[in-house]
């Protein structure tokens, strides 16, 4: 370990990184803009010029590309190396426009910082500036390119990072310029990292344009709650609402970056239309009167009917803490609930997935960028959990092998094999991969599985990434049994589970018997139920059949709704109650790797200024108190919903849990870090057959509503700028079975279901497995109605295609 | 004469001469002033012209094409010592940024000026204009129609628009002060 005096102080770092990498380890901050830990180094803008003393290398060199050796001496504040720099500053701003005060970079904008370190104040040059024009790059980014300082971060982000080609440097000379070789929206669904990246104001974020400036928000580090992977993102608030996240390092979860579901999916925060108010048979009133009236009502059902017949549903986008308070306040209570999965598929993948993973087997979503091989299993990351395909790509990038077991045509940004395979034979396509027992699977794909089962067993450390959401619990298992097994064969095998929703694992942690919204309609039809609570999730939006809900409700004699965003089931509620998103009440999820972590508010709560103010001036009123500011979070409404006292704090209450529920045992020492939660030996499952009837001749067709980056997820989907991304409603069949349609890409099908038409436009591929149909869900499509509950099967004389014209 | 009377007899002169002069002084300076007339500004009668540069009351001025100046910046907003102001910036359909809303509290602000020193395009000035009490405290409170005027104060000449790079109405790129002409991507003459 070579050993260096960086600035008279002495540190030892590891072989082989650079002086600037070495001068942060120890504390000294050395001036850059091209150089970027996780993109490297290229030595294009000359600023991190340091003065080497003495050692292997004398003179002014740039810290960015020079390793750091034995015996090195550098001063970074050596008068020659200042001035130097001052000469790298003052070119790069001669070209500068002159438009700090118009440009929302600034305030946290590493050219202002580093120009005004250098003292350079006055442009001495006399000629005229460069200009560029501008590019339209959709809804998320706005682009000026005159302020850029060819830096090249964006474009080695956006190409060799992250995979995708649409963005980078055209041009020669002077005249080098960073955009699209035509203006259109970005491609890639991680671009709003650039914004984070560039060190000036070429790429803003444009949904928060003008919003303010860094030093007037609010900010705090928090966790994203969009997908299971829980990335680190820094939240920013002001005047009552979230302006933008960015990405946040973490170096076990997400690196630096974040996908832009995550950065764009808070706005449901900030809308209007959320509820504010309590209230109860139409009338508002405020939101404590709501929960009291609750109680009474629920306390009344409760003598009428007992206990069991009040019934409470909560979901995996609620806070750890307030499953917690659900879970034990039905418990002492006597209710039935709480209800934490859609159906009974996912209840059963999502346990088994929790239930299989433990300390040894889980890897993080960092430490997949160092698998030497990734298999994934029915999983599509950058669909279900868009971050982890940016680590896939990592791997990738180094070497790793990658190949995937799927019925969907895959679209990843890095090159995979893809095993097509119907949802139904992926388990045994994984035991053939396991235990080289090629007989089950068709003759077609045995030269492919030995191939990539050699390769797998050729290597050190493979990870499997199993999805939850188009398997079964047999699969799941499976994943979790081939990794046992090649960590006994001496491989240091991961296992990597992608699940529905960012607090589905605490779900599972804390829900022993895995009860579904079917089972609980089902009840309410006999007469069981009579009274509702609805915490913080949309039946309306995930139940499959709206015609059986809505007969069901009407038999109900209470529906009470508490919910953070205006969801459809709030308009048929008795009772509304207000709760606070994580912004506001702060709470612990849960991640897909049995990692918990703690996201902490950023802001008070209330009605945002642009709302009371209705965009002008805020109102001209002298009042103590927040506007909407009296909301709880759900966890403490769950205890004054059974007329109890909640934990006085937010200590008391994860003190609470650590005592009360033995999993959470850690909870109670939670650190900033996060703790990793695992179910003891004693509640693992085994594995189990789930039903579901399949595919039986050649005339039937498994419809499968899957994942999409965007319009999918419930919270992402509110926000205005990602309307645009959502996907066309789009039916993907075999290239093989097209061929009974005499169908070709682009033709408009019509599928005859139970719950009327349905129209899509047909898309054909290859590596869609024969007798699938992939439909990837989008707010303008009633996917529900063939949600995997009921294993959608079509007949063929079902689907109608119409040539198009 | 004994030497010690005579000088005890001239010490004592000298008092007497000290007290004469000072009766007389005073007895003077009444009598002057007796016959002069006042030396008060009847104020708010008589309003004494204040130097240009003096601070007080805070405007916000138009560019000298008679546009909106100020760009909602933030600027003054983050160096103001007692947090009086607050705004809330926008892009207009003209491109150009401005303040959506734009509040003063005079109730806080103690005229130090750093508002003025600190703006980039010499929208915020502060004037002589000294008399704004008020008997309603809310009234203290100036919104932005209340701190816009129609002239350019004391700055007459800069236009911040005609020199930053952004496109606006007024200009696009390569049109501002000191720039050249778009860069063409695709050519590779020189
Ligand atoms: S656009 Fe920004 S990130 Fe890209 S090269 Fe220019 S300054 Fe660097
Ligand atoms: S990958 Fe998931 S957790 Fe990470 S930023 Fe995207 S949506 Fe959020
Ligand atoms: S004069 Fe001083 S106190 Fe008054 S607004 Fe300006 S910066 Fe604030
Ligand atoms: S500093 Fe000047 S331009 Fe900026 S917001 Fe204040 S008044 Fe407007
Ligand atoms: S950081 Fe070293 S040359 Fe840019």
């Amino acid at each position: 370990m070579p050993k260096l005096i960086i600035d008279n102080r002495e540190i030892e770092v590891p072989e082989g990184i650079k002086v600037i990498e070495a001068a942060d380890r120890a504390g000294i901050y050395i001036p850059r803009f091209c150089y970027y830990a996780e993109l490297g180094a290229v030595g294009a803008c000359r600023i991190c010029a340091v003065k080497f003393v003495d050692g292997p290398v004398k003179g002014i060199e740039m810290s960015c590309m020079i390793n750091a050796q034995d015996g090195m001496v550098v001063s970074t504040t050596d008068p020659e190396a200042r001035d130097f720099r001052r000469h790298v500053i003052e070119w790069l701003m001669m070209n500068h426009p002159h438009d700090c005060p118009v440009c929302d970079e600034g305030g946290h904008c590493l050219l202002q910082d580093l120009t005004e370190s250098c003292d350079h104040g006055i442009r001495r040059y006399k000629g005229k500036k460069r200009t560029y024009v501008d590019q339209y790059l959709g809804p998320l980014i706005q682009h000026e390119e005159n302020r850029c300082i060819q830096c090249y971060r964006c474009s080695r982000y956006y190409q060799e990072f992250a995979g995708y080609k649409d963005l980078g440097v055209m041009g020669i000379a002077q005249r080098i310029y960073f955009g699209r070789y035509a203006a259109g929206v970005l491609e890639s669904p991680f671009s709003g990292n650039i914004i984070d990246l560039c060190p000036t104001g070429v790429y803003t974020d444009k949904p928060s344009r003008y919003t303010g400036r860094r030093w007037d928000y609010e900010r705090v580090p928090g966790i994203c709650i969009n997908c299971s992977l829980g990335c680190h993102i820094t939240v920013s608030a002001r005047y009552r609402e979230i302006v933008y996240l960015e990405g946040r390092y973490s170096g076990k979860v997400n690196g630096s970056f974040i996908c832009d579901r995550g950065r764009y999916g808070f706005f449901y925060a900030n809308l209007e239309e959320r509820p504010r108010q309590g209230r109860v048979r139409g009338e508002d009133v405020p939101s404590g009167r709501a929960i009291t009236m609750a109680a009474q009502r629920v306390k009344e059902v409760s003598e009428s009917h007992g206990a069991a017949a009040i019934a409470v549903i909560g979901s995996g986008r609620s806070s750890l803490e307030t499953i917690a308070a659900l879970t034990h306040v039905c418990k002492v209570q006597g209710w039935r609930g709480p209800v934490l999965f859609d159906s009974r598929v996912s209840s059963e993948s999502v346990r088994t997935a929790v239930s299989c993973i433990a300390q040894e087997l889980a890897v993080s979503m960092k430490e997949i960028e160092s698998a030497d091989f990734i298999l994934t299993v029915g999983a599509d990351p950058i669909n279900e959990a868009p971050m982890l395909a940016m680590a896939m790509r990592q791997a990738w990038r180094k070497g790793a092998g990658v190949a995937a077991i799927d019925c969907r045509s895959l679209d990843w940004p890095f090159q995979f094999e893809q095993v097509t395979a119907a949802p139904d034979d992926m388990a045994d396509f994984l035991a053939a991969l396991e235990n080289s027992e090629t007989t089950v699977i068709s003759d077609r794909f045995v030269a492919q599985i030995k191939s990539i089962a050699a390769k797998i067993r050729a290597c050190h450390r493979p990870v499997v990434v199993c999805g939850t959401e188009i398997t079964d619990s047999k699969i799941i298992y499976g994943a979790a049994g081939f990794v046992k097994a090649m960590r006994q064969a001496g491989q240091e095998a991961g296992l990597f589970y992608t699940l529905p929703a960012a607090n589905s694992y605490g779900a599972a942690l804390l829900d022993e018997i895995g009860e579904t919204a079917e089972d609980l309609i089902e009840r309410i039809e006999s007469g069981e139920i009579k009274a509702l609570v609805i915490v913080e999730s949309d039946l309306w939006d995930t139940f499959s059949d709206r015609q059986r809900l809505i007969q069901a409700l009407e038999q109900l004699e209470l529906l009470v709704v508490a919910d953070f965003m205006a969801t459809e089931i709030l308009h048929r509620a008795d009772i509304i109650i207000p709760t606070l998103s994580i912004f506001e009440a702060g709470g612990i999820y849960v991640n897909q790797e049995g990692r918990a972590q703690w996201s902490p508010p950023a802001y008070a709560g209330g009605t945002p200024i642009k709302i009371t103010g209705q965009g002008g001036h805020p109102p001209r009123i002298i009042r103590p108190d927040i506007p909407a500011g009296d909301i709880s979070p759900a966890w403490r409404m769950a205890w004054w919903l059974a007329d109890r006292q909640p934990p006085a704090s937010h200590d008391l209450l994860l003190d609470w849990m650590g005592k009360t529920f033995p999993v959470l045992e850690k909870a109670a020492n939670f650190t900033s870090e996060g703790i990793r939660l695992y179910l003891p030996e004693a509640r693992r499952k085994t594995a189990r057959e789930t039903g579901g009837r399949k595919i039986q001749s050649l005339g039937e067709y498994l419809l499968l509503p899957v994942a999409a980056v965007f319009g999918d997820e419930p919270m992402a989907q509110r926000s205005p700028c990602l309307e645009g991304y959502a996907k066309h409603p789009e039916m993907w069949m075999a290239a093989s079975d097209a061929r009974l349609f005499d169908a070709s890409d682009g033709d408009a099908a019509r599928l005859q279901l139970p719950y009327g038409p349905l129209e899509l436009t047909l898309r054909l591929s290859e590596r869609i497995a024969p007798g699938t149909l992939i439909v990837y869900r989008c707010p303008d499509l009633f996917w529900q109605q063939f949600a995997r509950s009921s294993r959608f099967i079509v007949p063929k004389d079902r689907i109608r295609i119409e040539k198009k014209a | 004469m004994q030497p010690i009377i005579v000088i005890g007899f001239l010490n004592n002169m000298k008092v007497l001469i000290e007290i004469a002069y000072a009766l007389y002084m005073g007895f003077y300076t009444t009598l002057k002033n007796l016959f002069r007339g006042p030396f008060t500004e009847e104020y708010p009668e008589y309003k004494r012209p204040l130097p240009a540069r003096s601070r007080a009351q805070i405007i916000l001025t138009s560019d000298p094409d008679g546009q909106e100046r100020c760009v909602a910046c933030y600027l003054c907003s983050a160096v103001c010592p007692v947090d009086c102001i607050s705004m809330q910036a926008a892009e207009a359909d003209s491109g150009r940024r401005y303040a959506k809303w734009f509040r003063i509290n005079f109730g806080r602000c103690i005229f130090c000026g750093l508002c003025e020193e600190a703006c980039p395009t010499s929208a915020i000035q502060l004037t002589p204009f000294f008399e704004n009490s008020k008997r309603d405290i809310l009234k203290m409170v100036y919104e932005k129609a209340d701190l816009q005027v129609d002239h350019c104060g004391k700055d007459k000449n800069y236009n911040f628009y005609a020199y930053a790079g952004i496109v606006t109405k007024s200009a696009g790129k390569g049109e501002h002060v000191k720039e050249e002409k778009p860069v063409d991507v695709r050519t590779n003459m020189p």
